[in-house]
């Protein structure tokens, strides 16, 4: 099984910590270079991280250990007005990035109130996209326990919910975070973003625990190839401007390039021997038009 | 301010005294102006005007002419300080009573969409809810005005 990993160091050497990747059969998800600084998002085999330690530690860098690498979480504000957006959502998605996963902060048309509250079924497939998705509500706990769960009782993904009251949890939730309701600042004292790093640590664990769910019927390919030989046949996917271009997810990846134009180019991408189009189902996306890749499990080839 | 809030209704009154600005708008009336050898110093009694100040300022004498010497005190170089008293910072006093709205528009929460507002002199009530207002909350909304009444 994959380790996922972040790296902090500087430029100079780097290329120690790829050329060990590359031998090992290792991969770099990310790489962010600011002036000398380097931050990349690795994944290795498990058995071989000791071997990257060391390199690391030449290089006096420093590894993370980040679940939340190659995961796309879709942060879910109960609409785009100034009530919700931007200091708690945006908080929450920033931290996530710390932790290495891809965020999409979402706002729904009608997520308010305990009478008009609902989401539509083209939001509900939006957010089904994602690998999880953090909700983002408010302060009042009887709107929370008994009117919000109707936002995802119906989503196919993981759900954390983060709200102003300190609960047990809430119906249809994988997890709840209390004590980040609305508030009109950004989160700045250390008991504020204690709170938003333990929304990561739950993301992490939910994310585990699919990882640990796909191992029983463990995916065709690892998305993390495809995403290689992608950047690889179609050298366009890596020079998009949308930010992460190839976008890795827990289950297959996003491709930001628009559906119509490279959708047979995507599905003739020969991974392992095989045409991407019989590993798995290639499908446009609701965002932008942009390409979805969802890799087929092997049981549906016995 | 008083605020009373019930979920389980739902219904949520704002009730907010303010007091209105007045609307003073020349230098002269706004700061007291000294007279120095470096140049001009505008100490200003509010900090709320430092904006439209420094605008005004800006726009009739440069930036470089122009410097903010602390958190309510500029200094001007090469100005006659009489020219400078009369100088207007903003053509209408500042409308307290539309931010004092806006601010409690934004504090309701965005689901209570049938609301109704009670405009008073310096005071505004808003009751909020899902549902028509009942007179109950009315009721409330005369209670809470009356805590913050003077």
């Amino acid at each position: 099984m994959l380790k996922y990993l972040l790296f902090e160091g500087g430029l100079y050497r780097h290329e120690m910590i790829i050329e060990y990747l590359e031998d090992v059969g290792g991969f770099v998800v990310q790489k962010n270079v600011a002036g000398l600084d380097l931050i990349m998002n690795l994944a290795v085999p498990e058995e071989e991280l000791s071997g990257l330690q060391l390199i690391v530690q030449e290089l006096k860098g420093k590894l993370t250990v980040a679940p939340l690498i190659g995961i796309e979480v879709a942060v879910v504000a109960p609409t785009l007005s100034r009530h919700h957006l931007p200091h708690p959502s945006c908080d929450v998605a920033e931290n996530l990035r710390r932790h290495g996963a891809k965020t999409n902060i979402i706002g729904l048309a009608r997520g308010v109130g305990q009478k008009i509250v609902h989401s539509s079924p083209k939001e509900r497939e939006l957010l089904e996209e994602h690998d999880i998705a953090v909700f983002t509500l408010g302060n009042f706990e009887h709107c929370l326990s008994n009117f919000k769960p109707l936002l995802f009782k119906e989503l196919a993904i993981p759900v954390i919910v983060t709200g102003g009251p300190f609960l047990e949890g809430i119906p249809g939730a994988q997890g709840y975070v209390g004590g980040i309701g609305r508030y009109p600042e950004r989160a700045r004292t250390g008991d504020m973003i204690d709170k938003l790093r333990s929304v990561s640590e739950l993301a992490g664990k939910v994310v585990d625990e699919r990882r640990r769910e796909l191992d029983l019927d463990p995916l065709v390919v690892d998305p993390i190839v495809v995403k290689e030989e992608v950047e690889r046949q179609i050298p366009e996917s890596k020079e998009a401007l949308s930010p992460n271009p190839v976008t890795l997810k827990i289950d297959g990846l996003r491709i930001k390039l628009p559906f119509d134009d490279y959708r047979e180019r995507v599905a003739a991408v020969v991974v392992e021997g095989r045409k991407l189009s019989d590993v798995a189902t290639i499908k446009k996306s609701l965002m932008r038009n942009y390409i979805l890749v969802k890799m087929l499990p092997e049981s549906m080839f016995q | 301010m008083r605020i009373y809030i019930k979920p389980e209704d739902p219904v949520f009154i704002i009730s907010l005294r303010y007091r209105e600005y007045v609307g003073r708008n020349t230098i002269g009336e706004l700061a007291s102006v000294e007279e120095r050898v470096s140049g001009v110093k505008i100490s200003l009694d509010s900090e709320i005007d430092l904006g439209d100040t420094l605008k005004s300022l800006w726009d009739m004498y440069g930036r470089d002419r122009v410097e903010q010497a602390g958190r309510m005190d500029i200094m001007v170089t090469g100005v006659d300080p009489e020219a400078l008293k009369k100088i207007k910072i903003r053509d209408k006093a500042i409308d307290v009573g539309g931010k004092i709205n806006e601010l409690a528009t934004r504090i309701i929460p965005e689901g209570f969409r049938v609301r109704t507002v009670i405009r008073r002199k310096n005071m505004l009530t808003i009751i909020a809810a899902e549902d028509p207002i009942r007179d109950e909350w009315k009721k409330v909304a005369e209670k809470l005005e009356a805590e913050i009444a003077c």
